[in-house]
């Protein structure tokens, strides 16, 4: 199935990815069209008598923010932050996770090498058992500073024990097929093996628990920020705008409207993405 | 009550872009003025927590906002700002200003029925200052003779406290001080009851002589306390309320909702949106006030380190400094201030304009100091980037972004760097630690010492908890500084504390930016209210003409 027939045949894909697509376009085009800076304070035009910022007007589309700058262009630029906090540290813990839990998955119920699948599921085990946004705050205050790559690390590093638990599941069954049986016969080495026979048959889930993780990922970035232990300031964050937005949403709604309709978009996006990806990859599933 | 249906409307509402209305005050039970009657619980809430109500321990705003209740001091702030006779009916100022004689009051008793005398006010000072008590202000009050041996526990007693009868105290200094006596308002300088004993013990039920009590099962960690009528008090007919309860750690909005359907009577902790609804609420007007501009903002640039050692950067940057935009961040409570001593404090000039906003002044400054920058072209500048140190989610990270944008025009570029209070706390009082920094200080008491000996006094300076986060050294401010403790003369006191705030405007150990007052709204129904020039929460002659008996519920605290 190619992809414009898996897009035709699969409405939950078909959705995700224009929602996804609509959010990848705005992030990209947004701090190009938007008329002003997205870090400078305007007072003088951006300022109502009520001492307020402008709502949504030709001027400023989306309004403005509470130090009087543009939503637009900060909404934008807080997309491209995003997107890149959650594809890096998605591709990261997919990575990671799959590399855990192929050779778990593979070492399981072996004699010698039992060992170690019981050692790296008991790590997840454990890791799993930490709530994971508090486990990524304690990392964060340990840090002292928080930057986008220590954000990604962060967020990439924790955020594997799932991926690799689902991933062992599927390296399970794989390696049980005949092909994988009849190559251990041939006397493949175990990393041809992994490389060649496993990987790809769990590479479907990997993608699929990948892209669900994304917005995981964004969500996990816009709660770190709205907490207050996401990037400083003055950097445009979803999770920094709803907070600020929150206490101002009666006199002025766009402050919390704009990052709430960004982050949800773009969330449900993604899990739409994964939940049709999830639907051709894998129809019985 | 606040339903859920109602918020979820209201917000909707507020997303279609429409500006809800604030209900109508509740009506009082009369609406002219009557005389004062007595009764009635009057409630409050903060955000914040109280660790201790020891006044020998507590030194935060909100601890302090509720000793006062129950700890009366010797000599108090009045409604003018004026040293006024409390547990003391009189004193005497001797040997220049080194010896202080109060002679108290023989009608008072403590809560626990004990007699008030010298001997109780000499032992709870002696606790208060004693080398095992937590007390944060402890040092304050090293200008008593005996205190270095006292706290050294080389002596059981501080020799410079002397009973000289019954009712009659004198205490003597090592040297003149006309800034003493403010600091016998302060908490630790208040009698506690002879339970408290000679030492500080964290589990004593707070104990003293003020107008309101503690009784068991009147404080909640974390939840609430309720004080209650001294029935003693030593001021006839006072206090009026029958109790006052505050409640811990409840956001702004939700203090607001509670407001709103009558289950709070006083608020001060209100959103930036939520204060500029009831300003601009016609029908609310008369129940709001506006507290003394007690705190002064503004940003520390440490002297010691580059490039602020020069002193023409910090000129540079405390020119550069367009204070206006900084209180459209919160116009209820923010006043523009551009010179060290806070305007309700005595010495105060107000015809002295202290720092100001000159773009073409600061683009000078920069170039006298070697690093002369182009706007047109944005070339040139201080080369390194300066990080900025500033904690999240309040007041300074927001102005932070505007002193970040304002001092990238003439040169210098900042990074925010956001730690955790606690890490913002240390390290800005950090010797060589933090180069700049936002910085707030709220006065003691309102004498101009209270602000410029711990903020800019070179005595003030120590390696790891310095509150001159400057680090800022000048022989000839701390030579006035010193002098103005000896001179007890008004005028001539004013003239010195006038001069350090010229010279501290001109050399910019920091760049004064703000003040900040609270905003406060009552119920039509509390009555005798107005801010006090010191105290938090002034309700010592406050009474409640409610219109109804029937008060809404604030749950199991009632």
């Amino acid at each position: 199935m190619n992809a414009h027939e898996a897009l035709r045949k699969h409405s939950t894909l078909r959705w995700g990815s224009f929602l996804v697509s609509i959010v990848v376009l705005f992030s990209l085009v947004g701090p190009w069209v938007a008329p002003h800076d997205a870090y400078t304070s305007n007072p003088d035009r951006a300022m109502t008598d009520a001492l307020l910022p402008v709502g949504p007007s030709i001027e400023y589309p989306l309004g403005a923010d509470r130090l009087f700058r543009d939503m637009l262009a900060r909404l934008a630029l807080g997309g491209r932050l995003s997107l890149l906090i959650g594809i890096a540290a998605s591709a990261i813990a997919a990575t990671l996770g799959g590399l855990v839990g192929i050779v778990s998955g593979y070492a399981a119920g072996k004699k010698r090498a039992a060992i170690l699948d019981w050692t790296l599921m008991r790590f997840v085990d454990v890791g799993l058992s930490f709530p994971f946004l508090l486990l990524v705050m304690a990392i964060g205050a340990l840090l002292d500073r928080t930057t986008v790559t220590s954000l990604l690390a962060t967020l990439g590093v924790t955020g594997w024990l799932g991926t690799a638990r689902v991933v062992r599941a599927k390296t399970l069954t794989v390696r049980d097929l005949d092909y994988v049986v009849a190559a251990r016969a041939l006397g493949q080495r175990h990393v041809t093996i992994l490389w060649k026979h496993i990987l790809p048959n769990v590479a479907g889930t990997l993608l699929v628990s990948a892209t669900l993780s994304i917005g995981q990922m964004i969500l996990a970035e816009s709660v770190l920020s709205y907490l207050g232990v996401g990037l400083s300031p003055p950097t445009p964050t979803w999770g920094a705008m709803l907070y600020e937005g929150q206490d101002s949403y009666i006199l002025a709604p766009w402050l919390l409207a704009c990052p709430a309709v960004a982050i949800v978009a773009t969330v449900l996006g993604f899990n739409l993405v994964g939940e049709g990806l999830r639907d051709v990859l894998d129809p019985r599933g | 009550m606040f339903s859920i249906r109602g918020a979820s409307s209201s917000f909707l509402l507020g997303l279609l872009g429409c500006d809800i209305a604030l209900p109508a005050p509740l009506p009082a039970g009369h609406p002219e003025e009557v005389a004062p009657r007595t009764g009635g619980t009057l409630r409050y809430a903060s955000f914040g927590d109280i660790r201790s109500l020891d006044p020998a321990r507590a030194n935060d705003g909100v601890a302090n906002s509720v000793v006062i209740f129950l700890f009366s001091a010797l000599i108090d702030f009045d409604q003018k700002g004026k040293l006024a006779p409390e547990l003391a009916e009189r004193w005497e100022v001797l040997d220049g200003g080194t010896r202080f004689r109060f002679f108290l009051r023989q009608d008072v008793r403590f809560h626990d029925g004990s007699p008030f005398t010298a001997a109780e006010m000499k032992r709870s000072l002696e606790r208060a200052l004693h080398p095992a008590t937590p007390n944060p202000s402890a040092s304050y009050y090293r200008n008593i003779v005996g205190y270095e041996l006292y706290t050294g526990k080389k002596v059981p007693h501080l020799d410079g406290i002397e009973v000289e009868g019954t009712h009659v105290l004198s205490i003597r200094l090592t040297a003149p001080d006309a800034a003493f006596l403010p600091l016998m308002t302060l908490p630790p300088a208040r009698p506690v009851c002879p339970s408290a004993g000679a030492t500080f013990r964290d589990d004593w039920p707070p104990c003293g002589t003020g107008p309101f009590q503690l009784r068991e099962g009147g404080w909640a960690k974390g939840q609430y306390v309720r004080v209650v009528r001294n029935p003693g008090y030593f001021v006839s007919g006072l206090p009026y309320l029958d109790a006052i309860e505050m409640h811990f750690l409840m956001n702004p909005p939700t203090q607001r909702f509670k407001f709103e359907v009558g289950e709070l009577d006083f608020v001060r902790d209100f959103t930036h949106a939520d204060t500029i609804r009831f300003a601009r609420d016609r029908r609310w007007q008369d129940s709001i006030t506006r507290g003394p501009d007690l705190d002064i903002y503004g940003e520390s640039l440490n002297t010691e380190m580059p490039p602020f050692d020069n002193v023409e950067v910090r000129r540079a940057v405390a020119a550069a400094l367009d204070r206006k935009a900084f209180t459209a961040v919160r116009p209820q409570n923010l006043s523009i201030h551009t010179s060290a001593i806070p305007a309700s404090t005595p010495g105060f000039d107000p015809a002295f304009k202290g720092q100001s906003f000159d773009l073409q002044g600061a683009l000078e400054h920069m170039r006298r100091a070697g690093f002369p920058y182009d706007p047109k072209t944005g070339q040139g500048g201080y080369p390194k980037t300066i990080p900025y140190l500033v904690y999240p989610l309040g007041i300074h990270e927001k102005t932070g972004q505007l002193v970040q944008q304002q001092l990238s025009r003439i040169g210098i570029r900042i990074e925010l760097r956001l730690v955790s209070w606690a890490t913002y706390l240390s390290l800005s009082q950090r010797q060589g630690a933090v180069t700049m920094s936002p910085q707030g200080w709220q006065q003691d008491f309102p004498d101009p010492s209270g602000v410029l000996d711990p903020l800019f006094s070179s005595t003030s300076i120590n390696a790891t908890e310095s509150s001159n986060s400057a680090f800022y050294r000048n022989p000839t401010l701390d030579g006035l500084l010193a002098r103005a403790h000896t001179e007890f003369d008004p005028q001539r006191r004013s003239a010195i504390y006038g001069e350090c705030n010229r010279i501290l405007a001109d050399d910019a150990p920091w760049a004064f930016t703000t003040s900040l007052h609270a905003f406060e709204v009552r119920q039509p129904h509390v009555r005798g209210y107005a801010p006090h020039p010191v105290h938090s929460f002034n309700f010592s002659r406050t009474w409640l003409d409610r219109a109804t008996t029937t008060v809404p519920s604030m749950g199991p605290s009632r």
